[in-house]
C-alpha cells in the first residue's frame, strides 16, 4: 500500500525556486566553461597540514602587487605624462600634475602614497619571499621552472621601479635616471642601443617620459601579470610544499607508505586500475 | 606478459618517487586551501595593506614643513621635489633605494679600469646565478641543516648585500656649499694658478664632485675617476673641452652626463683648472 505524497508546502515550493534561481546562473557558467570546478578545484585542493607563516609571504607580495595595480590606475587618471613647459607657471607639465594629484585631489596623497611606498613593500616583500623558497629548499625538483619565473617577476618587478622613478619629472627622478641609462649604455653590443631606445634619442628629452610612462604602465605590467598568473598556476599545479623540517610530506606524522608506483608521464606506460580506467596522469590534476 | 624491466634507481627516479608520495601523502592527509591556509594568507595580506597606508600617512604628516611647504623633508622624505630642469649641474643622481647596492658597486669599481665589473660584469654573473640555482643545486635535501654550502652562501649573499644597500643609503654626499669651502686648500695642495682658479670654483659648485673626488673632496659615485693629478696626463685644453661636452663621444660607454650647457666660456674655465690640476704636493 502506497503512503499518500504529502504535498509540499507553499514556503518548501518557494524555497526550492529560490535555489533554483541561485544555482542556475552557477551551472550555466559552469556548464559553458569549468570556471566554477576550477575555482572549487583552487579553493579546496589540499595543502600540507603544517604550513608555516613564512608560506605568506607570496599571497602578501601578490597583495602589494594589486594594490600597486590599482592605485596606479587611479593615478593613471589624474597624471600627465608631458615633460614640456606650462606657458602659465613655467614648469614641466608632468611635475604640476604630480603636485595637483598630492596636494588638491581629494585622498589623492593617499592614492600617491600608496603607489610610491607600495612600491617598496612589494619588493621587499618579493624578496623575503624569495628568501623563504631558497630556506625551504622549494625551487628543487619539480618547481625549478617556477623558480626562473620567479626571478623573472622579481626583475619585471625592479625595472617597474627603475621606470616609475622618472614619472615624477622632478630633479632626483631626471638625473638618476640620465645616470641609470648611462650605465645601460656601457653594457657590450646592447648597451647603446637599448640606451638609445629608453631615451628616444640622444638626450632624455620630450619623448623619454611618455617612453617610460608606456614601458611603466603597459608593457611592464602585461609581462608581470602574465608571468604572475603562470607562477600561480603552477603553484596549484605542483602543490605547496611543506616546511623541510616536517617529519612527513602531508605535515601530519609518519605513516607507514607502500612502495609508490613510478610516476606515470607522456614516455612511459599510463598505470592501468581494475576497471580498466587510466590513472591520474598528472601529479596536480584534478581530484 | 613479459614484465616491464625494473629501471635501476637513480636521481631522477627518485625525485618523482618522492613529489608522488608528496601528492598522495597531501591529498589524503592536507588540509584544504580554504579556510585554513587563507586565513593566514589573508591576515597577512591585511597587515600589508595597513602597513602600506601607514607608510603613505607618515610620509604625508611628517613631511609638512612650518609654511606648509611641501618640499620640507619629513620623515620618509619631501612629498616633492624641485621640477627637472636639464640645465642645472649641481645634482646628486641617487636611484631608488633599492638600488644602492648596484649604485654602491660603482665605488668599488673605477672607470676606465674596472667600471665594466661594477655596471655588468658582477649585475649579470649574479643574475645567472640566480636563475641557475636549481640547476646546479642539484640535491633533493631540503633541511637548512643539511644543506650547509646553500646556507652559507644565502647568509654571505643577504649581509654584502645589506652592507652594500647600507653603504649606498649612508654614502656621504657632496654639497656644493660644502665643497667650494675646500678651494682655497685645493689652490694650495696644488699649487694652482691663479687663472685656474675661476675654473676650480667652477668644478666645486657645478656638481663635478657628486661623481669625481679631487684632493680628498667630493664624492666617489657611479665609477668616476679621481681627478686630483688629471693634469699630469696632458690631455689638453681642447680635450677638456670636448670631453665635457659630449664625454660618450670622446670616451665610447663612458656614463658621464654632457655638460655642454655650461657653455664655451665656462668650459675653458673648467678645462684649464683640470690641465692646472698635477697633483697634491
Amino acid at each position: 500500500m502506497a503512503t499518500p505524497r504529502r504535498q509540499p508546502t507553499k514556503a518548501q515550493i518557494r524555497h526550492q525556486k529560490m535555489e533554483e534561481l541561485v544555482i542556475y546562473p552557477i551551472d550555466w557558467l559552469e556548464e559553458r566553461s569549468g570556471l566554477v570546478g576550477g575555482i572549487r578545484y583552487f579553493l579546496f585542493r589540499n595543502v600540507p597540514s603544517d604550513v608555516n607563516w613564512m608560506q605568506t609571504l607570496g599571497s602578501a607580495a601578490l597583495t602589494a602587487f594589486l594594490v600597486q595595480a590599482i592605485t596606479g590606475v587611479i593615478l593613471a587618471m589624474y597624471y600627465v605624462p608631458s615633460a614640456s613647459t606650462d606657458p602659465a607657471t613655467g614648469k614641466p607639465v608632468a611635475w604640476e600634475s604630480i603636485v595637483n594629484i598630492s596636494d588638491h585631489l581629494t585622498l589623492g596623497w593617499l592614492v600617491r602614497g600608496m603607489h610610491k611606498w607600495g612600491a617598496s613593500v612589494f619588493i621587499i616583500l618579493m624578496f623575503l619571499h624569495m628568501g623563504r623558497v631558497f630556506l625551504f629548499g622549494a625551487y628543487k625538483y619539480p618547481r625549478e621552472l617556477n623558480w626562473i619565473i620567479g626571478v623573472l617577476i622579481l626583475l619585471t618587478g625592479m625595472l617597474e621601479g627603475f621606470t616609475g622613478y622618472l614619472l615624477p619629472w622632478d630633479q632626483t627622478a631626471y638625473w638618476a635616471t640620465v645616470v641609470g641609462i648611462n650605465l645601460n649604455g656601457t653594457a657590450p653590443i646592447l648597451g647603446p642601443w637599448l640606451a638609445q631606445f629608453l631615451r628616444s634619442g640622444q638626450e632624455i628629452g620630450l619623448e623619454t617620459l611618455p617612453r617610460f610612462y608606456s614601458l611603466h604602465m603597459l608593457i611592464l605590467p602585461g609581462a608581470i601579470i602574465a608571468l604572475i598568473t603562470l607562477h600561480l598556476y603552477l603553484v596549484v599545479r605542483l602543490g605547496v610544499t611543506s616546511p623541510p623540517w616536517s617529519k612527513d610530506a602531508a605535515g601530519g606524522e609518519p605513516v607507514e607508505v607502500e612502495e609508490p608506483a613510478r610516476r606515470p608521464g607522456l614516455t612511459r606506460p599510463v598505470p592501468r586500475t581494475a576497471n580498466g580506467a587510466a590513472m591520474q596522469a598528472e601529479p596536480g590534476g584534478r581530484d | 606478459m613479459a614484465a616491464i624491466p625494473r629501471e635501476k634507481p637513480t636521481r631522477s627516479g627518485e625525485a618523482r618517487a618522492e613529489f608522488a608520495r608528496y601528492k598522495s601523502d597531501v591529498k589524503t592527509r592536507g588540509k584544504p586551501f580554504f579556510p585554513y591556509a587563507m586565513f593566514h594568507d589573508t591576515i597577512m595580506s591585511l597587515v600589508v595593506v595597513a602597513t602600506i597606508i601607514g607608510l603613505a600617512a607618515i610620509w604625508k604628516w611628517s613631511s609638512w614643513g612650518p609654511h606648509h611647504d611641501p618640499t620640507h623633508k619629513g620623515l620618509l622624505g619631501p612629498i616633492v621635489d624641485p621640477p627637472a630642469d636639464p640645465g642645472t649641474t649641481s645634482f646628486v643622481p641617487r636611484p631608488d633605494w633599492y638600488f644602492y647596492f648596484l649604485f654602491y658597486l660603482l665605488r668599488i669599481f673605477k672607470w676606465p679600469e674596472s667600471v665594466f665589473l661594477g655596471t655588468i660584469g658582477i649585475p649579470t654573473i649574479a643574475l645567472v646565478l640566480l636563475i641557475a640555482l636549481p640547476f646546479y643545486d642539484r640535491r633533493l635535501e631540503r633541511r637548512p641543516s643539511a644543506r650547509p654550502v646553500a646556507m652559507v652562501a644565502a647568509v654571505l649573499t643577504i649581509i654584502s648585500m645589506g652592507v652594500l644597500t647600507w653603504k649606498g643609503a649612508t654614502a656621504k654626499e657632496a654639497l656644493a656649499s660644502e665643497v667650494i669651502q675646500d678651494v682655497p686648500r685645493w689652490i694650495q695642495q696644488e699649487n694652482l694658478p691663479p687663472a685656474a682658479v675661476p675654473g676650480a670654483k667652477l668644478f666645486a659648485t657645478a656638481g663635478c664632485t657628486a661623481c669625481h673626488t679631487y684632493a680628498g673632496s667630493g664624492g666617489s659615485n657611479l665609477g668616476a675617476p679621481d681627478l686630483t693629478s688629471i693634469g699630469t696626463r696632458n690631455l689638453g685644453i681642447q680635450f677638456q673641452i670636448n670631453h665635457l661636452k659630449c664625454p660618450s663621444c670622446v670616451n665610447p660607454g663612458s656614463p658621464m652626463p654632457k655638460f655642454a650647457s655650461l657653455g664655451e666660456t665656462r668650459l675653458h674655465q673648467l678645462a684649464v683648472f683640470l690641465e692646472s690640476s698635477k697633483g697634491t704636493h
